[in-house]
Protein backbone atom coordinates (compact mmCIF):
# COMPACT_ATOMS: atom_id res chain seq x y z
CA UNK A 1 0.00 0.00 0.00
CA UNK A 2 2.73 2.76 0.81
CA UNK A 3 4.71 1.25 -1.69
CA UNK A 4 2.04 2.56 -3.98
CA UNK A 5 1.52 5.72 -2.93
CA UNK A 6 5.41 6.29 -2.82
CA UNK A 7 5.29 4.92 -6.92
CA UNK A 8 2.53 7.57 -7.83
CA UNK A 9 4.04 10.20 -5.39
CA UNK A 10 7.18 9.34 -7.56
CA UNK A 11 5.54 9.05 -11.12
CA UNK A 12 3.61 12.78 -10.25
CA UNK A 13 7.22 14.39 -9.06
CA UNK A 14 8.89 12.90 -12.14
CA UNK A 15 6.12 14.50 -14.73
CA UNK A 16 6.33 17.64 -12.50
CA UNK A 17 10.30 17.79 -12.63
CA UNK A 18 9.89 17.25 -16.50
CA UNK A 19 7.54 20.18 -16.81
CA UNK A 20 9.97 22.64 -14.92
CA UNK A 21 12.63 21.04 -17.26
CA UNK A 22 10.49 21.88 -20.42
CA UNK A 23 10.16 25.24 -18.97
CA UNK A 24 13.55 26.33 -18.49
CA UNK A 25 14.64 24.73 -21.85
CA UNK A 26 11.33 26.89 -23.28
CA UNK A 27 13.09 30.25 -21.94
CA UNK A 28 16.51 29.40 -22.11
CA UNK A 29 15.08 28.96 -26.12
CA UNK A 30 13.23 32.35 -25.99
CA UNK A 31 16.32 33.98 -24.59
CA UNK A 32 18.83 32.89 -26.94
CA UNK A 33 16.12 33.51 -30.37
CA UNK A 34 15.77 37.56 -29.21
CA UNK A 35 19.37 37.63 -28.87
CA UNK A 36 19.99 36.28 -32.52
CA UNK A 37 17.29 38.42 -33.92
CA UNK A 38 19.52 41.83 -32.59
CA UNK A 39 22.56 40.34 -33.98
CA UNK A 40 23.37 40.80 -37.66
CA UNK A 41 24.10 39.09 -40.27
CA UNK A 42 20.29 39.52 -40.77
CA UNK A 43 19.37 37.51 -43.50
CA UNK A 44 16.99 40.12 -44.98
CA UNK A 45 15.66 37.58 -47.99
CA UNK A 46 14.36 35.28 -45.41
CA UNK A 47 12.87 37.80 -43.45
CA UNK A 48 10.77 39.23 -46.54
CA UNK A 49 9.81 35.48 -47.59
CA UNK A 50 8.59 35.06 -44.12
CA UNK A 51 6.43 38.07 -44.23
CA UNK A 52 4.71 37.27 -47.75
CA UNK A 53 3.81 33.80 -45.95
CA UNK A 54 2.62 35.05 -42.82
CA UNK A 55 1.42 38.30 -43.79
CA UNK A 56 -0.21 38.25 -47.36
CA UNK A 57 -0.99 34.21 -47.37
CA UNK A 58 -2.53 34.27 -44.05
CA UNK A 59 -4.92 37.33 -45.13
CA UNK A 60 -7.89 35.51 -47.05
CA UNK A 61 -8.27 32.89 -43.95
CA UNK A 62 -8.07 35.94 -41.30
CA UNK A 63 -10.70 37.67 -43.05
CA UNK A 64 -13.44 35.36 -43.79
CA UNK A 65 -13.15 34.58 -40.14
CA UNK A 66 -13.00 37.83 -39.16
CA UNK A 67 -15.36 39.08 -41.42
CA UNK A 68 -18.26 36.23 -40.40
CA UNK A 69 -17.39 36.45 -37.35
CA UNK A 70 -18.83 40.42 -37.40
CA UNK A 71 -21.73 39.01 -39.19
CA UNK A 72 -22.54 36.62 -36.39
CA UNK A 73 -22.24 38.59 -33.65
CA UNK A 74 -24.35 42.02 -35.22
CA UNK A 75 -27.21 39.27 -35.45
CA UNK A 76 -26.93 38.01 -32.36
CA UNK A 77 -26.78 41.12 -30.62
CA UNK A 78 -29.49 42.03 -32.57
CA UNK A 79 -31.40 39.49 -31.61
CA UNK A 80 -30.75 40.37 -27.74
CA UNK A 81 -31.23 43.90 -27.96
CA UNK A 82 -34.02 43.97 -30.05
CA UNK A 83 -35.87 46.19 -27.19
CA UNK A 84 -33.20 49.03 -27.02
CA UNK A 85 -31.93 51.17 -29.15
CA UNK A 86 -30.25 48.99 -31.31
CA UNK A 87 -28.30 50.35 -33.74
CA UNK A 88 -26.01 52.05 -31.66
CA UNK A 89 -25.25 49.02 -29.41
CA UNK A 90 -25.12 46.80 -32.48
CA UNK A 91 -22.42 49.04 -33.80
CA UNK A 92 -20.83 49.55 -29.88
CA UNK A 93 -21.08 45.63 -29.30
CA UNK A 94 -19.66 44.62 -33.04
CA UNK A 95 -16.83 47.31 -32.26
CA UNK A 96 -15.30 46.33 -28.61
CA UNK A 97 -15.68 42.80 -29.17
CA UNK A 98 -13.97 42.76 -32.54
CA UNK A 99 -11.35 45.09 -31.60
CA UNK A 100 -10.97 43.89 -27.86
CA UNK A 101 -11.10 39.92 -28.30
CA UNK A 102 -12.30 38.41 -30.96
CA UNK A 103 -10.03 40.47 -33.36
CA UNK A 104 -7.17 39.54 -32.11
CA UNK A 105 -7.75 35.91 -30.87
CA UNK A 106 -9.43 34.65 -34.02
CA UNK A 107 -6.40 35.73 -36.17
CA UNK A 108 -3.85 34.76 -33.46
CA UNK A 109 -5.79 30.96 -33.50
CA UNK A 110 -6.04 31.33 -37.25
CA UNK A 111 -2.15 32.37 -37.70
CA UNK A 112 -1.27 29.40 -35.13
CA UNK A 113 -2.91 26.94 -36.88
CA UNK A 114 -1.90 27.78 -40.80
CA UNK A 115 1.74 29.72 -40.08
CA UNK A 116 2.41 27.77 -36.74
CA UNK A 117 1.88 24.05 -37.96
CA UNK A 118 4.34 24.93 -40.86
CA UNK A 119 7.12 26.82 -39.02
CA UNK A 120 7.30 23.40 -36.89
CA UNK A 121 7.00 20.69 -39.49
CA UNK A 122 9.42 22.97 -41.69
CA UNK A 123 12.06 22.96 -38.92
CA UNK A 124 11.49 19.42 -37.67
CA UNK A 125 11.97 18.09 -40.97
CA UNK A 126 15.22 19.71 -41.40
CA UNK A 127 15.94 19.05 -37.92
CA UNK A 128 15.50 15.38 -38.58
CA UNK A 129 17.13 15.10 -41.74
CA UNK A 130 20.03 16.84 -40.62
CA UNK A 131 19.76 19.50 -42.57
CA UNK A 132 19.83 22.09 -39.15
CA UNK A 133 23.13 19.81 -38.25
CA UNK A 134 24.53 20.67 -41.70
CA UNK A 135 23.76 24.36 -41.41
CA UNK A 136 26.02 24.30 -38.57
CA UNK A 137 28.94 22.95 -40.08
CA UNK A 138 28.41 25.22 -43.41
CA UNK A 139 29.35 28.28 -40.76
CA UNK A 140 25.64 29.20 -40.40
CA UNK A 141 23.91 29.53 -37.09
CA UNK A 142 21.01 28.15 -37.08
CA UNK A 143 19.15 29.83 -34.67
CA UNK A 144 20.21 33.27 -36.42
CA UNK A 145 18.96 31.41 -40.24
CA UNK A 146 16.56 30.09 -39.43
CA UNK A 147 14.76 30.94 -36.27
CA UNK A 148 15.34 35.25 -36.31
CA UNK A 149 13.56 35.16 -39.67
CA UNK A 150 10.68 33.49 -38.72
CA UNK A 151 10.16 35.33 -35.23
CA UNK A 152 10.94 39.10 -36.85
CA UNK A 153 8.59 38.35 -39.95
CA UNK A 154 5.64 37.20 -36.92
CA UNK A 155 6.57 40.03 -35.36
CA UNK A 156 5.74 42.66 -38.43
CA UNK A 157 2.64 40.59 -39.64
CA UNK A 158 0.52 39.79 -36.97
CA UNK A 159 -0.07 43.13 -35.94
CA UNK A 160 -1.14 44.30 -39.59
CA UNK A 161 -3.41 41.28 -39.54
CA UNK A 162 -4.67 41.91 -36.41
CA UNK A 163 -5.34 45.31 -37.39
CA UNK A 164 -7.28 44.51 -40.80
CA UNK A 165 -9.09 41.66 -39.46
CA UNK A 166 -10.53 43.95 -37.27
CA UNK A 167 -11.30 46.46 -39.85
CA UNK A 168 -12.90 43.57 -41.81
CA UNK A 169 -14.63 41.99 -39.12
CA UNK A 170 -16.30 45.75 -38.17
CA UNK A 171 -17.49 45.50 -41.98
CA UNK A 172 -18.84 41.92 -41.35
CA UNK A 173 -21.32 43.74 -38.63
CA UNK A 174 -21.70 46.66 -40.86
CA UNK A 175 -22.93 44.82 -43.99
CA UNK A 176 -25.65 42.62 -41.85
CA UNK A 177 -27.07 45.34 -40.33
CA UNK A 178 -27.58 47.96 -43.08
CA UNK A 179 -28.55 44.69 -45.21
CA UNK A 180 -29.80 42.37 -43.14
CA UNK A 181 -31.40 44.30 -40.80
CA UNK A 182 -31.62 47.56 -42.58
CA UNK A 183 -30.00 50.19 -39.82
CA UNK A 184 -29.47 53.68 -40.88
CA UNK A 185 -25.86 53.38 -42.42
CA UNK A 186 -24.92 57.05 -41.40
CA UNK A 187 -25.89 55.89 -37.13
CA UNK A 188 -24.79 52.64 -37.41
CA UNK A 189 -21.39 54.28 -38.78
CA UNK A 190 -21.34 57.08 -36.75
CA UNK A 191 -21.81 55.10 -33.43
CA UNK A 192 -18.81 53.07 -34.32
CA UNK A 193 -16.56 55.87 -34.72
CA UNK A 194 -17.67 57.10 -31.88
CA UNK A 195 -17.20 54.36 -29.82
CA UNK A 196 -13.65 53.62 -31.26
CA UNK A 197 -11.19 54.33 -28.45
CA UNK A 198 -7.62 54.24 -28.98
CA UNK A 199 -6.85 51.78 -25.96
CA UNK A 200 -9.34 49.25 -27.68
CA UNK A 201 -6.38 49.65 -30.54
CA UNK A 202 -3.51 49.89 -28.70
CA UNK A 203 -4.96 46.99 -26.31
CA UNK A 204 -5.15 44.56 -29.48
CA UNK A 205 -1.96 45.52 -31.22
CA UNK A 206 -0.27 44.69 -27.87
CA UNK A 207 -1.86 41.16 -27.96
CA UNK A 208 -1.04 40.93 -31.62
CA UNK A 209 2.64 41.54 -30.61
CA UNK A 210 2.38 38.54 -28.04
CA UNK A 211 0.56 36.44 -30.25
CA UNK A 212 3.12 36.57 -32.67
CA UNK A 213 5.81 35.66 -29.94
CA UNK A 214 4.37 32.93 -28.92
CA UNK A 215 3.23 31.57 -32.20
CA UNK A 216 6.67 31.47 -33.68
CA UNK A 217 8.78 30.69 -30.59
CA UNK A 218 5.97 28.04 -29.53
CA UNK A 219 6.67 26.32 -33.28
CA UNK A 220 10.11 27.16 -33.36
CA UNK A 221 10.90 25.23 -30.02
CA UNK A 222 9.04 22.22 -31.04
CA UNK A 223 10.41 22.02 -34.60
CA UNK A 224 13.57 22.62 -33.11
CA UNK A 225 13.76 19.74 -30.50
CA UNK A 226 12.00 17.61 -32.64
CA UNK A 227 13.08 13.90 -32.42
CA UNK A 228 12.21 9.91 -33.82
CA UNK A 229 11.92 10.74 -37.94
CA UNK A 230 8.32 11.24 -39.36
CA UNK A 231 6.37 10.48 -35.92
CA UNK A 232 8.64 13.65 -34.32
CA UNK A 233 7.48 15.87 -37.27
CA UNK A 234 3.66 14.74 -36.46
CA UNK A 235 4.10 15.60 -32.73
CA UNK A 236 6.18 18.59 -33.11
CA UNK A 237 3.43 20.22 -35.54
CA UNK A 238 0.47 19.10 -33.45
CA UNK A 239 2.14 20.01 -30.20
CA UNK A 240 2.84 23.75 -31.75
CA UNK A 241 -0.24 24.16 -32.33
CA UNK A 242 -2.00 23.00 -29.65
CA UNK A 243 -0.28 24.85 -27.00
CA UNK A 244 0.29 28.08 -29.20
CA UNK A 245 -3.86 27.98 -29.29
CA UNK A 246 -3.84 27.42 -25.45
CA UNK A 247 -1.18 29.81 -24.61
CA UNK A 248 -3.21 32.38 -26.67
CA UNK A 249 -6.37 31.98 -25.33
CA UNK A 250 -4.79 32.30 -21.70
CA UNK A 251 -2.44 35.35 -22.13
CA UNK A 252 -5.67 37.13 -24.21
CA UNK A 253 -7.09 36.72 -20.71
CA UNK A 254 -4.13 38.52 -18.63
CA UNK A 255 -3.18 41.08 -21.41
CA UNK A 256 -7.37 42.26 -21.13
CA UNK A 257 -7.15 42.02 -17.43
CA UNK A 258 -4.13 43.99 -17.05
CA UNK A 259 -5.92 46.30 -19.47
CA UNK A 260 -9.53 46.62 -18.34
CA UNK A 261 -9.16 44.73 -14.93
CA UNK B 1 55.00 4.62 -35.75
CA UNK B 2 56.74 6.21 -38.83
CA UNK B 3 54.39 6.64 -41.66
CA UNK B 4 54.77 7.47 -45.05
CA UNK B 5 52.87 11.30 -44.79
CA UNK B 6 53.91 14.70 -43.66
CA UNK B 7 54.21 14.11 -39.91
CA UNK B 8 51.55 17.19 -39.35
CA UNK B 9 48.79 15.73 -37.63
CA UNK B 10 45.50 16.76 -38.63
CA UNK B 11 43.48 15.38 -36.14
CA UNK B 12 43.97 13.60 -32.93
CA UNK B 13 41.56 11.82 -31.09
CA UNK B 14 42.20 10.47 -27.44
CA UNK B 15 40.21 8.39 -25.51
CA UNK B 16 37.08 9.12 -27.04
CA UNK B 17 33.94 7.52 -25.35
CA UNK B 18 30.71 8.36 -25.77
CA UNK B 19 27.81 6.93 -24.33
CA UNK B 20 23.76 7.83 -24.64
CA UNK B 21 21.84 7.18 -21.25
CA UNK B 22 23.03 4.04 -20.09
CA UNK B 23 24.19 2.64 -23.17
CA UNK B 24 27.89 3.12 -24.16
CA UNK B 25 28.34 3.22 -28.08
CA UNK B 26 32.55 4.52 -27.99
CA UNK B 27 34.99 3.22 -25.16
CA UNK B 28 38.50 4.89 -25.86
CA UNK B 29 38.76 5.90 -29.10
CA UNK B 30 42.03 6.68 -30.33
CA UNK B 31 43.27 7.77 -33.95
CA UNK B 32 45.57 10.22 -35.77
CA UNK B 33 44.78 11.65 -39.68
CA UNK B 34 47.80 12.86 -40.76
CA UNK B 35 48.27 15.81 -43.78
CA UNK B 36 47.65 14.24 -46.79
CA UNK B 37 46.22 11.03 -45.13
CA UNK B 38 43.00 8.98 -46.19
CA UNK B 39 41.37 6.92 -43.43
CA UNK B 40 38.08 4.57 -43.89
CA UNK B 41 36.44 3.96 -40.58
CA UNK B 42 34.51 0.67 -41.35
CA UNK B 43 32.37 -1.14 -38.99
CA UNK B 44 28.71 -2.64 -38.62
CA UNK B 45 25.64 -0.26 -38.74
CA UNK B 46 25.07 0.81 -35.07
CA UNK B 47 29.23 0.17 -34.08
CA UNK B 48 28.92 4.30 -33.47
CA UNK B 49 31.19 5.54 -36.69
CA UNK B 50 28.55 7.93 -37.33
CA UNK B 51 28.82 9.52 -33.37
CA UNK B 52 32.46 9.17 -34.15
CA UNK B 53 32.13 11.96 -36.82
CA UNK B 54 29.39 14.21 -35.31
CA UNK B 55 32.01 13.70 -32.13
CA UNK B 56 35.03 15.11 -34.45
CA UNK B 57 32.75 17.95 -35.93
CA UNK B 58 31.57 19.44 -32.48
CA UNK B 59 27.87 18.24 -33.20
CA UNK B 60 28.17 16.09 -30.10
CA UNK B 61 30.24 16.38 -27.10
CA UNK B 62 32.24 13.61 -25.78
CA UNK B 63 31.79 12.21 -22.54
CA UNK B 64 35.64 11.80 -22.10
CA UNK B 65 38.26 12.03 -24.16
CA UNK B 66 40.07 14.88 -26.25
CA UNK B 67 39.80 15.70 -29.83
CA UNK B 68 42.21 18.13 -31.77
CA UNK B 69 41.60 19.66 -35.17
CA UNK B 70 44.92 21.25 -36.59
CA UNK B 71 46.41 21.15 -32.56
CA UNK B 72 43.36 23.04 -31.26
CA UNK B 73 41.30 21.26 -28.58
CA UNK B 74 37.70 20.70 -30.45
CA UNK B 75 36.02 19.63 -26.71
CA UNK B 76 34.69 22.40 -24.82
CA UNK B 77 36.00 25.44 -27.71
CA UNK B 78 34.22 27.92 -27.76
CA UNK B 79 31.40 27.92 -30.59
CA UNK B 80 32.92 31.20 -32.59
CA UNK B 81 36.32 29.61 -32.75
CA UNK B 82 34.56 25.75 -33.43
CA UNK B 83 32.90 27.63 -36.20
CA UNK B 84 36.06 28.84 -37.96
CA UNK B 85 37.44 25.12 -37.71
CA UNK B 86 34.62 23.98 -39.23
CA UNK B 87 34.74 26.38 -42.19
CA UNK B 88 38.25 24.13 -42.96
CA UNK B 89 36.15 20.79 -43.15
CA UNK B 90 34.21 19.60 -45.87
CA UNK B 91 30.93 17.19 -44.41
CA UNK B 92 28.65 14.76 -46.06
CA UNK B 93 26.18 13.62 -43.72
CA UNK B 94 24.77 9.88 -44.00
CA UNK B 95 21.63 10.96 -46.01
CA UNK B 96 22.96 13.93 -47.54
CA UNK B 97 21.33 16.54 -45.59
CA UNK B 98 20.62 18.93 -48.70
CA UNK B 99 18.61 21.99 -48.08
CA UNK B 100 14.94 21.35 -49.87
CA UNK B 101 13.98 25.18 -49.88
CA UNK B 102 17.25 25.96 -51.81
CA UNK B 103 18.18 24.96 -55.11
CA UNK B 104 20.98 22.47 -55.75
CA UNK B 105 23.64 24.95 -57.12
CA UNK B 106 22.34 27.36 -53.31
CA UNK B 107 23.10 24.41 -51.38
CA UNK B 108 26.64 23.66 -53.59
CA UNK B 109 27.77 26.83 -52.69
CA UNK B 110 26.39 28.01 -49.83
CA UNK B 111 29.19 28.40 -47.34
CA UNK B 112 31.13 30.58 -49.80
CA UNK B 113 27.85 32.81 -50.60
CA UNK B 114 27.76 33.46 -46.97
CA UNK B 115 30.95 33.57 -46.53
CA UNK B 116 32.12 35.73 -49.35
CA UNK B 117 28.93 37.22 -50.37
CA UNK B 118 28.89 35.70 -53.54
CA UNK B 119 26.57 36.88 -56.54
CA UNK B 120 24.22 34.49 -58.02
CA UNK B 121 26.05 34.58 -61.45
CA UNK B 122 29.12 33.70 -59.84
CA UNK B 123 27.76 31.10 -57.74
CA UNK B 124 26.24 29.28 -60.50
CA UNK B 125 29.01 29.39 -62.53
CA UNK B 126 31.07 27.13 -59.47
CA UNK B 127 28.34 25.33 -59.05
CA UNK B 128 28.72 24.00 -62.40
CA UNK B 129 32.60 23.69 -62.40
CA UNK B 130 32.34 21.13 -59.38
CA UNK B 131 29.39 19.29 -60.91
CA UNK B 132 31.29 18.31 -63.72
CA UNK B 133 33.94 16.77 -62.14
CA UNK B 134 31.32 14.22 -60.63
CA UNK B 135 29.43 13.29 -63.73
CA UNK B 136 26.08 15.73 -63.47
CA UNK B 137 24.42 17.47 -66.07
CA UNK B 138 24.18 21.60 -65.78
CA UNK B 139 20.26 21.19 -65.80
CA UNK B 140 20.32 19.67 -62.33
CA UNK B 141 21.46 22.98 -60.81
CA UNK B 142 18.35 24.70 -61.09
CA UNK B 143 16.41 21.92 -59.70
CA UNK B 144 15.29 21.61 -56.31
CA UNK B 145 17.25 18.32 -54.36
CA UNK B 146 13.86 16.58 -54.02
CA UNK B 147 13.28 16.93 -58.15
CA UNK B 148 16.74 14.53 -58.53
CA UNK B 149 17.44 10.86 -58.14
CA UNK B 150 18.85 10.15 -54.49
CA UNK B 151 22.32 9.55 -56.34
CA UNK B 152 22.28 12.55 -57.97
CA UNK B 153 21.61 14.06 -54.19
CA UNK B 154 24.60 12.73 -52.83
CA UNK B 155 26.90 14.06 -55.74
CA UNK B 156 25.42 16.98 -55.09
CA UNK B 157 26.10 16.80 -51.33
CA UNK B 158 29.68 15.83 -52.11
CA UNK B 159 29.98 18.91 -54.16
CA UNK B 160 28.89 20.71 -51.54
CA UNK B 161 31.76 19.48 -49.64
CA UNK B 162 34.32 19.89 -51.46
CA UNK B 163 33.26 23.18 -52.54
CA UNK B 164 35.71 25.99 -51.40
CA UNK B 165 38.51 23.48 -51.23
CA UNK B 166 38.73 22.25 -48.14
CA UNK B 167 41.91 20.91 -46.27
CA UNK B 168 39.70 17.74 -44.46
CA UNK B 169 37.05 16.13 -45.88
CA UNK B 170 34.85 14.02 -44.08
CA UNK B 171 32.25 11.45 -45.67
CA UNK B 172 29.65 9.83 -44.02
CA UNK B 173 28.97 6.74 -46.50
CA UNK B 174 29.30 8.53 -49.69
CA UNK B 175 28.80 5.92 -51.83
CA UNK B 176 26.19 4.06 -50.20
CA UNK B 177 22.89 4.24 -52.51
CA UNK B 178 25.10 4.81 -56.13
CA UNK B 179 26.03 2.10 -58.59
CA UNK B 180 29.13 0.94 -58.86
CA UNK B 181 29.94 3.22 -61.73
CA UNK B 182 29.06 6.32 -59.69
CA UNK B 183 30.82 5.25 -56.64
CA UNK B 184 34.08 4.64 -58.05
CA UNK B 185 33.63 7.94 -59.72
CA UNK B 186 33.27 9.19 -55.99
CA UNK B 187 36.13 7.63 -54.62
CA UNK B 188 38.52 8.66 -57.84
CA UNK B 189 36.97 12.11 -56.54
CA UNK B 190 37.64 12.24 -53.27
CA UNK B 191 41.54 10.41 -54.14
CA UNK B 192 41.74 13.68 -56.38
CA UNK B 193 40.07 15.82 -53.98
CA UNK B 194 42.88 14.71 -51.36
CA UNK B 195 45.99 15.27 -53.77
CA UNK B 196 45.08 18.41 -54.92
CA UNK B 197 44.24 20.44 -52.37
CA UNK B 198 46.84 18.02 -50.16
CA UNK B 199 44.56 17.84 -47.54
CA UNK B 200 42.74 14.56 -45.77
CA UNK B 201 40.19 12.77 -45.72
CA UNK B 202 37.92 10.45 -43.08
CA UNK B 203 35.20 8.44 -44.80
CA UNK B 204 33.18 6.40 -42.89
CA UNK B 205 31.60 3.24 -45.38
CA UNK B 206 30.63 -0.25 -45.86
CA UNK B 207 31.75 -0.83 -49.26
CA UNK B 208 35.01 -2.86 -49.16
CA UNK B 209 35.85 -2.12 -52.94
CA UNK B 210 35.51 1.97 -52.29
CA UNK B 211 37.95 0.97 -48.90
CA UNK B 212 40.55 -0.41 -51.30
CA UNK B 213 39.94 2.46 -53.64
CA UNK B 214 40.76 5.44 -51.79
CA UNK B 215 42.59 4.93 -48.19
CA UNK B 216 45.58 5.09 -46.76
CA UNK B 217 44.79 3.43 -43.69
CA UNK B 218 41.75 1.53 -42.11
CA UNK B 219 40.28 1.48 -38.78
CA UNK B 220 37.69 -1.11 -37.79
CA UNK B 221 35.49 -0.37 -34.65
CA UNK B 222 33.73 -3.45 -33.01
CA UNK B 223 31.95 -3.47 -29.91
CA UNK B 224 32.61 0.38 -29.24
CA UNK B 225 36.26 0.11 -29.81
CA UNK B 226 39.01 -0.15 -32.30
CA UNK B 227 39.08 -3.56 -33.18
CA UNK B 228 41.56 -3.40 -35.88
CA UNK B 229 44.01 -0.64 -37.83
CA UNK B 230 46.27 -1.22 -40.25
CA UNK B 231 46.66 -0.65 -44.35
CA UNK B 232 44.09 -2.11 -46.63
CA UNK B 233 46.76 -4.17 -47.95
CA UNK B 234 47.26 -5.51 -44.08
CA UNK B 235 43.58 -5.28 -44.42
CA UNK B 236 43.45 -8.05 -46.95
CA UNK B 237 46.49 -10.35 -45.21
CA UNK B 238 44.78 -10.05 -41.88
CA UNK B 239 44.57 -12.59 -39.33
CA UNK B 240 42.41 -10.72 -36.84
CA UNK B 241 39.18 -12.68 -36.99
CA UNK B 242 36.83 -9.42 -36.72
CA UNK B 243 38.54 -7.40 -39.48
CA UNK B 244 38.36 -11.06 -41.94
CA UNK B 245 34.62 -11.71 -40.60
CA UNK B 246 33.68 -7.97 -41.68
CA UNK B 247 35.22 -8.21 -44.83
CA UNK B 248 33.56 -11.78 -45.70
CA UNK B 249 30.15 -10.96 -44.78
CA UNK B 250 30.40 -7.09 -46.68
CA UNK B 251 32.58 -8.14 -49.34
CA UNK B 252 33.60 -11.93 -49.87
CA UNK B 253 35.22 -11.45 -53.43
CA UNK B 254 38.19 -9.58 -51.97
CA UNK B 255 39.50 -12.81 -50.58
CA UNK B 256 39.24 -14.55 -54.24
Amino acid sequence: MINSIFNICGAIGQKFLKFLSTIGHFSFFVVTAIFWMFRPPWYFKKIFYQIIDIGYFSLPVVGLTTFFSGMVLALQTYNGFTELNTETTVARVVLTSITRELGPVLTGLMVAGRIGAKMAAEIATMRVTEQIDALGTLGTRPMQYLIAPKIIASLICIPILVLLGNTIGILGGYVIAIFKLEFNPNIYLYATVEYLQWIDIIQGTVKALIFGLIISMVSCYFGFNATKGAEGVGYATTASVVISSVMILTSTYIITALFFG
Amino acid sequence: MKNKFNNKVIIEVKNLTKGFNDTMVLNNINFKLFEGESLAIIGASGSGKSVLLKNIIGLLTPDKGSIKINGLEMVNLKRSAKEKVLLDLGITFQHGALFDSLQNWENIVFKIRNKDKLSDKDGKKLALSIIEQLGLNSEILTLYPSEISGGMQKRVAIARAICGDPKVLLFDEPTSGLDPVTGSLIDKLIKTAVKTVGGSAITITHDMSSVCRIADKVILIDKQTIAWSGTPEDMLKANNPKIKDFIKSTNPKLFI
